[in-house]
C-alpha cells in the first residue's frame, strides 16, 4: 500500500490509452488522407485561379502567388480545424458514461483534472499531427516568396491556439451534457456562434450606430478565429517605395469570401488598407477561455458535489491571475484602435 | 477485529425519494457478503456509496476500520458496477495495464500484475485479444480483474452473474471462493439468491431500501424460519396417513407437533408436504411413531427446510 501511495512521475494513463487506441483502424488515417487532399487541392485550386487572373491581362508576380496561397491554405487550414476540434473532443466525458466506463474510471485515484488533460491532449495531438502533417503542404508558399517567415508563425500559433481553444469548447460541453450527440450539437452551436455572432454584429454595426457608419469596435471580433487569421495574412501595403508592388492590388488576392472577415479588421484609408492587428488579443482571449472552460470542465466531471471548492482551483486561479497580468501589461500590444476616418 | 465494511445509518435520498434508509451494515473482514434485493431496492446505491462514487444523505461508512472520506475509497476498494463497459480497440493487456495506470503502479510490478491476474481469471490465452471480441463471461472475468490491480483488500461487486450462462456462474463462484481464500472481502450484490446461496458466508436482504435480514446464512434461515416443514414419501396407507395428519391441524394433540397444514406435493402424488409451526425433533419422532402405529407405510420421512430462495420471496413480497 505504501509503495503505491509513492506516485512516481509517469505518463498520463488517459493520454497512453489514447494515443494507443487513436491510430488503430481505417477512420484516422482516412481523415488525415482527407484532409491533406483538400489542403492540396486549395493550394492547386489558387495557383490556377492566378493563372487564370494573368491570362487576363493582369500583371502577376510570384510573391503574389505566395500570399495567395498562403491565405487560401491557412483558411482552409482553420476551417478545418475550428469544425474537427469539438468533434474530437466532444465525446471525451459523455462518451465514458455511454461506453459505461465512468464509474470505473471514477473509482480510481484519477483526478478530474487528468482525466481532463489527458483526453484533451489525446484529441489535440491527432489535430496537431493534422496541423504539421499539412506543413510540407504550406512550405510552397516559400517557392513563390512573398510571405515573411513572422507571418507563417503567427497563423501557426493562431491554428494552434484556435485548436486547443475549440477542442476545449468540445471538453466543456462532453462534461457538460451526458450524451456524446448532444454534446456534439451544443460543442457546434457554441463554435458557430463564436465564429457567426461577431460577423453578424459586425457586418450591421455601421447601420446601428448613431451617428451611422462608425468603426466596428475591435473587441467585438476578439473570438473570432477567421478575422484573427485575416488580420495576419493580409498583406497591407507598406507605402516604401522600393516594394512598389504592394503598393496595388486586392489586399485578399482575389480570393473569394475572404472580405467577408474583412469587416472590422481591414479599414481603407487614403494611404491604402490598414490591417488591425486583432489576432493578439484573439490569442489572448482564446488562452483565457481555454482555462475557463477547463476548470469549469473539471468540476462538471465529478460525479457528486461537483462545485465544492478543490485544491486544483487554485492552480486554476493562479493561471487565471498570469494570464491576465500579461493581459495588462501587454495592453499596448494587442489593444489596437480602428484607425480615424479622414 | 473491526469489520471490513461498515455502515451506520446509511441514507441516500435522490430529491424526495428514499433510495436508502438508515442502513447498518457490517461485513466480517474475509467473509463473501450476499447483498440480496429485488430490482429497485437500494443495492447499487448502497455500493456506490461504498466506493465512494455517491456521497450519503446521512449516515456514514467505514472500510477497515476507517470513516470514508470522498476519494478515499479509491485504494481499499475494487469496484465492479452493474453496467460495465469495454474501451473499443483496446486489448485486454492493455486493458489491465490502463487501469494499473490509474493506480500509478510502476512498470516492472504491473506487468507483473497484469500476468498474475489474466491468470487469475483464466484469460491469459486472450491477452492480445481485442476486449469487444471477448463474450460475456470473460469481460466480466476481465472487469472482475480490472478491480483487483490494486490489490484492494475490499471488493464490491454489482450484480457480477447478471447475464452469464450456467457454466460462466460456475467460473464465478468458483473465482469468488479464491478470493475469499486469498483474503479478501468481498462484498457482492445480486437479484437472484440461488447465484449467491452456495458461495456467500453471510448474506442480507434489502427492501425499499431497508435491510430486513443480515447475518451468517444459517443464522438468518434460522431466524426466519420459524417452523419446519415435512417431507413424507407414502409406500401404503396414504387415505390413513392425510387422514390422520388433517385431523391435527387444527386440533393440537400433547406430544405431537402442532400443524399448519397438509398438501401433496405437485411434482409427486406419493409425496406429502406437512408444514408445522416449530421444529421440535421429538414432537415429529412421535409423529412417525404415531403414523407406523396406524399402519402407515413410509419410505420416506424427513424435515425440509425452507429454502433461500422461499425466504427470500417470503420476505420481499409485496403486501
Amino acid at each position: 500500500m505504501q509503495r503505491l501511495r509513492s506516485w512516481r512521475p509517469q505518463l498520463n494513463p488517459i493520454i497512453v490509452r489514447e494515443v494507443r487506441t487513436r491510430m488503430r483502424g481505417v477512420r484516422p488515417y482516412a481523415v488525415l488522407t482527407i484532409f491533406l487532399v483538400l489542403m492540396a487541392l486549395t493550394g492547386l485550386g489558387i495557383y490556377q485561379l492566378m493563372v487564370q487572373q494573368a491570362r487576363f491581362g493582369g500583371t502577376l508576380l510570384s510573391a503574389q502567388v505566395g500570399q495567395a496561397l498562403f491565405k487560401g491554405l491557412a483558411f482552409v487550414e482553420l476551417l478545418l480545424v475550428v469544425f474537427l476540434a469539438p468533434a474530437l473532443t466532444s465525446g471525451a466525458v459523455s462518451g465514458e458514461r455511454e461506453q459505461l466506463t465512468y464509474d470505473m474510471l471514477m473509482a480510481t485515484p484519477l483526478r478530474p483534472a487528468q482525466i481532463l488533460w489527458g483526453k484533451l491532449v489525446a484529441a489535440l495531438s491527432y489535430l496537431l499531427l493534422l496541423i504539421f502533417a499539412a506543413v510540407p503542404v504550406f512550405s510552397v508558399v516559400l517557392v513563390f516568396g512573398g510571405v515573411e517567415l513572422a507571418a507563417l508563425l503567427k497563423a501557426l500559433a493562431l491554428l494552434v491556439a484556435a485548436t486547443v481553444c475549440f477542442g476545449a469548447v468540445g471538453l466543456f460541453c462532453s462534461a457538460l451534457v451526458h450524451k456524446t450527440a448532444r454534446a456534439t450539437a451544443v460543442a457546434y452551436t457554441l463554435t458557430l456562434l463564436l465564429v457567426g455572432v461577431p460577423l453578424l454584429l459586425a457586418s450591421v454595426w455601421g447601420q446601428v450606430t448613431n451617428p451611422p457608419g462608425q468603426a466596428v469596435p475591435p473587441a467585438v471580433l476578439y473570438l473570432q478565429p477567421f478575422s484573427a487569421l485575416l488580420s495576419v495574412t493580409t498583406i497591407a501595403p507598406t507605402g516604401d517605395p522600393a516594394l512598389p508592388f504592394f503598393g496595388y492590388g486586392d489586399p485578399f488576392s482575389g480570393l473569394p469570401l475572404l472580405n467577408i472577415f474583412a469587416v472590422g479588421v481591414v479599414h481603407y484609408g487614403p494611404a491604402g488598407p490598414v490591417v488591425l492587428p486583432i489576432y493578439r488579443a484573439t490569442l489572448l482571449a482564446y488562452g483565457l477561455l481555454t482555462v475557463l472552460l477547463c476548470w469549469a470542465a473539471t468540476h462538471l466531471v465529478l460525479p457528486n458535489r461537483r462545485w465544492r471548492p478543490r485544491w486544483s482551483d487554485l492552480g486554476f486561479l493562479l493561471l487565471i491571475v498570469i494570464l491576465l497580468l500579461v493581459v495588462y501589461d501587454a495592453r499596448s500590444w494587442w489593444h489596437v484602435q480602428p484607425p480615424r476616418p479622414f | 477485529m473491526t469489520p471490513a465494511i461498515e455502515t451506520i445509518d446509511l441514507t441516500r435520498r435522490y430529491g424526495r425519494m428514499v433510495a436508502l434508509d438508515k442502513l447498518n451494515l457490517a461485513v466480517a473482514r474475509g467473509s463473501i457478503y450476499g447483498f440480496i434485493g429485488p430490482n429497485g431496492a437500494g443495492k447499487t446505491t448502497t455500493l456506490r456509496l461504498l466506493a465512494g462514487l455517491l456521497e450519503p444523505s446521512a449516515g456514514e461508512v467505514r472500510l477497515m476500520g476507517q470513516k470514508l472520506r470522498i476519494g478515499g475509497a479509491q485504494r481499499l476498494v475494487g469496484y465492479m458496477p452493474d453496467f460495465f463497459g469495454v474501451y473499443d480497440d483496446l486489448r485486454v493487456w492493455e486493458y489491465l495495464d490502463f487501469f494499473a495506470r490509474c493506480y500509478g503502479i510502476e512498470a516492472a510490478r504491473r506487468r507483473r500484475t497484469v500476468n498474475e491476474l489474466l491468470a487469475l481469471v483464466d484469460l491469459e490465452h486472450k491477452r492480445m485479444a481485442y476486449v469487444q471480441s471477448l463474450s460475456r463471461g470473460m469481460q466480466q472475468r476481465l472487469c472482475l480483474a480490472h478491480a483487483l490491480v490494486h490489490d484492494p483488500p475490499v471488493l464490491l461487486l454489482d450484480e457480477p452473474a447478471s447475464g452469464l450462462d450456467p457454466r460462466a456462474r460456475v467460473e464465478l463462484r468458483e473465482l469468488l471462493r479464491t478470493l475469499r481464500d486469498m483474503g479478501k472481502t468481498v462484498l457482492v450484490s445480486s437479484h437472484i439468491l440461488s447465484e449467491l446461496a452456495e458461495v456467500c458466508t453471510e448474506i442480507g436482504i434489502i427492501d425499499s431500501g431497508k435491510m430486513v435480514v443480515s447475518g451468517p446464512v444459517d443464522a438468518v434461515r434460522r431466524q426466519l424460519e420459524g417452523g419446519a416443514r415435512l417431507r413424507l414419501r407414502v409406500v401404503r396407507g396414504q387415505e390413513t396417513a392425510e387422514a390422520t395428519l388433517r385431523a391435527l391441524v387444527g386440533e393440537p394433540a400433547p406430544e405431537l407437533p402442532r400443524l399448519r397444514g397438509v398438501r401433496y406435493d405437485p411434482a409427486d402424488e406419493r409425496v406429502l408436504l406437512v408444514e408445522l409451526e416449530d421444529s421440535d425433533e421429538e414432537r415429529q419422532a412421535a409423529l412417525l411413531t404415531r403414523l407406523v402405529q396406524e399402519g402407515v407405510v413410509l419410505s420416506e420421512f424427513r424435515t425440509q427446510a425452507e429454502n433461500l430462495e422461499e425466504l427470500f420471496l417470503r420476505l420481499t413480497a409485496v403486501d
